[in-house]
């Protein structure tokens, strides 16, 4: 509690926030929610001179639908994201996500711009964003690029942000017709970081599997999107998914107090198949 | 040196001017500076939830909002619930009845998150105030009879 002292900044606009950032250089953090920030400020594993306030700036906390895509402001909070009725209707992994993160403490202040751009690899937006193949828009306040979220998170808290940048919105494309989607987490007491997780989109025709997007969280230093399994589901029909999903490649579970590594592995391909199964039902022609 | 900000945060209906630290959190403020004491520092991560206040009239963890961030807002504590005679609120009447608290440490958090819960007015079953309380814990596990006075104050309202 007894926290270093730093300095604080209101940033007027995004770009006003990236100008600080580069003026103060590495000492600086920026704040929104403060939901991941200050609980390691707290703790006193992060220990800023500086911190620059993005909560008032004007705008970015809005869901916009064009041509296929929603488009999320990097300032939405959780708790507006889980209510939202564009979200619901557009892309419901987003809503469902939203609400399995923290307590409704967190999801009051917590903004989707932080979870991405904190990365923890068992946050939930992270990793439904890998999942549907979402793009970031990035900004150093003078100009934007696009990051596709599965180059974006890089490791364990880290991601491809310079030093000046931040995140200023997340594209992802609606819910096509014919497809189902899953979103399936497990932790040791509600409102925990998840031990795994996993998001699952699928289009179903003729009684069979023709396209499936796979994603876990939890189990790596970052998302994963899972091609080899994606690619031995194609065809598959609903009661030969368990058969298909083998043990689950490209992932790299931790040990730590919450679980063993393969503890983890094997929820892991658990939540896969319960998330293929539930995908499938939702889907308008069910397997 | 520590930079100092000056900050007017409405506390409980009163208006409270005071520069403080810019690291304060807002908790840390409402206790050292507004000498408020009725909000708890648990956990310092926002999971215990011992420090909920209403921020504008929603729950947040006050360890995990800067003062500075909070400059201008209203918040409330579970001191604020008292009547303007300081009789007890309706919420804090129904965990005095039903024994709600044992060693009391969280329960000026558990306040705050059900009342923030009982807002909408929706009459919930146990199970759902259950889990609408999760993010706030009670380390004497005296959970059965916060649960009995947020259901005694539910149905007290609806009358």
């Amino acid at each position: 509690m007894f926290t270093r002292p730093f300095q604080f900044e209101r940033a007027e606009s995004l770009a006003g926030a990236c100008e600080l950032l580069r003026a103060h250089g590495e000492g600086a953090k920026v704040i929104a929610g403060g939901q991941s920030l200050l609980p390691l400020v707290n703790l006193g594993l992060a220990q800023p001179d500086v911190i620059i306030d993005i909560s008032r700036v004007a705008g970015g906390r809005d869901i916009r639908a064009d041509d296929g895509y929603l488009t999320i402001g990097a300032l939405m909070t959780h708790a507006r994201l889980a209510a939202d009725p564009l979200a619901a209707s557009g892309q419901p992994l987003l809503g469902v996500a939203a609400a399995k993160i923290g307590n409704p403490r967190v999801r009051n202040r917590g903004t989707l711009g932080g979870s991405l751009a904190h990365s923890d690899p068992a946050a939930e937006l992270p990793l439904v964003m890998v999942a549907l193949g979402a793009t970031y828009e990035i900004t150093d306040g003078r100009g934007s690029r696009e990051v596709k979220a599965g180059e974006f998170h890089l490791g364990f808290l880290t991601t491809q942000l310079a030093e000046d940048e931040l995140v200023v919105a997340a594209r992802v494309p609606t819910l096509g017709p014919g497809w189902g989607w899953s979103f399936q987490e497990v932790s040791r007491r509600e409102g925990d970081f998840a031990l795994a997780s996993a998001a699952v989109l699928v289009r179903i025709a003729g009684g069979v599997i023709v396209e499936s997007r796979v994603a876990v969280g939890g189990v790596s230093d970052r998302p994963v999107r899972l091609a080899d399994v994606e690619i031995v589901l194609s065809g598959a029909a609903a009661g030969q998914i368990g058969d298909r999903v083998g043990p689950i490649r490209g992932i790299s579970p931790i040990s730590d107090t919450g679980a063993s590594a393969s503890y983890r592995a094997h929820l892991c391909r658990v939540l896969v198949t319960r998330a293929l199964a539930e995908a499938s039902s939702r889907s308008g022609e069910a397997a | 040196m520590t930079p100092e900000v000056p900050l007017t945060i409405t506390v409980n209906g009163r208006e409270v001017s005071a520069a403080a630290g810019a690291h304060l959190s807002l908790l840390r403020w409402l206790r050292d500076v507004a000498g408020v004491t009725d909000p708890k520092y648990g956990c310092g991560e926002g999971i215990c939830g011992a420090c909920t206040v209403l921020l504008d009239g929603q729950p947040v963890s006050a360890c995990l909002v800067l003062a500075a961030q909070a400059d201008g807002a209203a918040v409330t504590t579970a001191s604020g619930l008292l009547g303007a005679d300081g009789s007890l609120g309706p919420l804090q009447r129904a965990f005095h009845e039903k024994h709600a608290a044992q060693c009391g440490f969280c329960t000026p958090g558990m306040l705050m998150a059900a009342t923030a819960m009982l807002a909408d007015r929706r009459l919930r079953s146990r199970r759902e105030i259950r889990n609408e309380l999760h993010g706030n814990l009670c380390r004497c596990t005296g959970y059965g009879p916060i649960v009995d006075a947020v259901e005694m104050a539910q149905e007290e309202a609806g009358r």
